[in-house]
């Protein structure tokens, strides 16, 4: 603290004859000798021992400002200025303080010019060095809020990047492009063809579909065979054809009901490939409900299985949420640590039921009936990667804010995904954590949207325990 | 600093070690073996149902062979076929009987017309 060139506190005060003014006081390790906020009385002479200078908050944050040792000497900005204690003071060891009076600290500026010069210039000094720690802190504080580009990139690319690579070395590997380069050498046929050869029994209509689609809604006299089972499944039904007179020699018109139309296309050339001549495919894959006569069933409720762990981590959010509508706990930075922390756990432990089995989030994709052909796959690689990875993010403190927007990027996808699977009716799993037995429904918006709330309140009070461009930010800040 | 970062990665090293070992699953060995339909499936012909216990497994019907994969979770089997299929199994009687839910989805007690039921021929995979 004191100016080079000029004479130190130590120097000052060992000149002065302080053992004719104060009273010699001993404090032990740990003693509070000034509390910030009481009322000036005495200024102080370190004798020897250690003490500790530093601010704290209403809420218990201390901010350490500067250890003083034997020679220097504090107390005196509160005589000078007449005001409160601005800093609170405790010994670091056992320590010998001389105590001098309020009345024996002017009289001793009075007597000591040097003294008084000396406090004046230390003042000034602390003015300029609190200008300057001010500058830093904001600049630290407005780099800590700062979104770059970089972030997004940074995060979206390290995804990326391992989903492909993983995907090479991964043995449940699937193409980037589903059905990219493959010659589609299936027929198609319009609704009105279609529905002739139903009326005139030329046909045999087959439902690529999952079970839980048919059941709840196909083409009368439709058979199912999911493409999904067809390597278990084709035997059964190759055994039902040859069974029914006829039936061998009519045309198989496969039909499904999904944008991506990984179902009928698969399927059809999956038949082709096994021998059978006369395969066509619907042409408008959703047109065929308002044309043909249909065998509709309520869809029944996937049964839920238990998601261990990650179940229970689902339900946190919904309990956040509640703690957020406290206005205080609301912009807690703490709340923001527990937000992070149970987001990174929830998002990593999403990530790893999915990231080795990337078929079957395929599948689950292709479910929700929201994505074209070319990006299935893409995605299904792509998100789980990008959940781990932001996860990981949010964990380490590393691009918080930015990693905040884009899993409340994710949890907005994953609530119209949702909120369209549940209008629709569609009898889908989730496919969040569990691969099967995990329903869609209100609830699971529910706990969806209490992670988009938690991504919000990260987004705007998270400052602690946060490795940004400036260093890591712990619970205490020396300056 | 230094000392905060390296507890960081001690918390977050734990936590992956945790999900990883949860994730893997649970011991194959008390159902692996060899199963067979307890009836013709289709009234066409048996299903032979092996389950290795290295996690792979094959599903032959008609001289037709389809392997899959397959783990325990929860006491229940798992079996994933390379489309990314997905069948659950309830094992009962210690392992002895298997019954398989076809649909491709769960469902409480496995629903009549879809369900598969199995039993064991041989220990062991």
């Amino acid at each position: 603290m004191e100016a080079t060139g000029k004479p130190s506190g130590a120097e000052i005060t060992a000149g002065l004859k302080l053992c004719q003014l104060g009273q010699e006081v001993g404090v032990p390790t740990g003693a509070r000798i000034v509390s910030q906020g009481e009322a000036p009385e005495f200024f102080y002479v370190i004798q020897s021992g250690r003490v500790r200078v530093f601010r704290e908050t209403a809420d218990r944050i201390q901010t350490d400002l500067t250890e003083l040792g034997a020679g220097a000497y504090f107390g005196e900005v509160a005589l000078v200025t007449g005001q409160l204690r601005s800093a609170s003071v405790e010994a670091l060891e056992a320590t010998t303080l001389i105590k001098v009076s309020k009345e024996e600290f002017d009289r001793l500026l009075d007597q000591n010019p040097q003294l008084a010069r000396h406090i004046i210039q230390q003042l000034a000094s602390w003015l300029v060095a609190g200008d300057q720690r001010l500058e830093t802190e904001v600049v630290h504080q407005v780099k800590l809020r700062q979104l770059s580009w970089f972030d997004y990139v940074l995060m979206l690319g390290l995804s990326l990047v391992l989903s492909l690579v993983v995907n090479i070395y991964n043995d449940n590997r699937i193409p980037l492009i589903h059905g990219w380069g493959d010659k589609n050498v299936i027929p198609e046929i319009g609704l009105d063809q279609a529905l002739q050869m139903y009326q005139k029994n030329q046909a045999i209509f087959v439902d690529a579909r999952k079970s839980a689609f048919f059941s709840q809604q196909h083409i009368k006299g439709a058979s199912n065979l999911p493409t999904i089972l067809f390597d278990l499944m084709f035997p059964m039904f190759q055994f039902t054809l040859t069974q029914t007179e006829g039936d061998k020699d009519k045309t198989l018109v496969v039909y499904g009901g999904t944008f991506s139309r990984r179902m009928d296309l698969d399927l059809a050339r999956l038949l082709k490939h096994k021998g059978l001549e006369h395969v066509v495919v619907l042409k408008d894959y959703s047109g065929w409900p308002k044309v043909f006569p249909l065998r509709e069933k309520a869809a029944a409720t996937p049964g839920s299985l238990d998601l261990g762990l990650a179940g229970l981590l689902e339900w946190l959010p919904v309990s956040i949420f509640l703690l957020i509508l406290i206005p205080p706990i609301r912009r807690s930075p703490y709340l923001s640590v527990v937000c992070r922390v149970l987001l990174a756990a929830i998002f990593i432990s999403f990530a790893l039921s999915k990231i080795m089995r990337p078929a079957v989030f395929a599948l689950n994709v292709v479910d929700y009936n929201l994505t074209p052909a070319w990006g299935v796959n893409l995605w299904s690689l792509a998100l789980p990667w990008a959940e781990l990875v932001v996860g990981l993010f949010l964990l380490l403190g590393i691009r918080t804010r930015a990693a905040a927007t884009l899993i409340g990027a994710m949890n907005v996808i994953f609530i119209v995904g949702l909120v369209n699977a549940i209008l629709h009716n569609m009898p889908i799993n989730c496919g969040c954590v569990g691969e099967v037995g995990e329903p869609v429904n209100w609830w699971k918006v529910m706990k969806n949207t209490g992670m988009l709330v938690m991504c919000i309140q990260i987004f705007l009070y998270d400052r602690f325990m946060v490795l940004d461009r400036g260093g890591f930010i712990l619970r205490d800040r020396k300056i | 600093m230094k000392k905060d970062i390296l507890k960081l990665g001690a918390v977050l090293g734990l936590i992956m070690v945790g999900l990883v070992l949860g994730g893997c699953g649970e011991s194959r060995s008390e159902f692996a073996g060899t199963y067979k339909s307890m009836e013709p499936f289709g009234g066409k012909d048996y299903i032979d149902l092996d389950l290795q216990e290295n996690g792979k497994g094959t599903w032959v019907l008609a001289g037709k062979t389809v392997e899959f994969t397959w783990v325990v979770n929860a006491g229940k089997i798992f079996i994933y076929t390379k489309p990314g299929a997905i069948l659950v199994v309830t094992p009962s009687e210690g392992g002895k009987m298997l019954s398989v839910d076809t649909t491709g989805d769960w469902h409480p007690g496995c629903p009549p017309g879809s369900c598969v039921n199995f039993r064991r021929v041989k220990d062991g995979g």
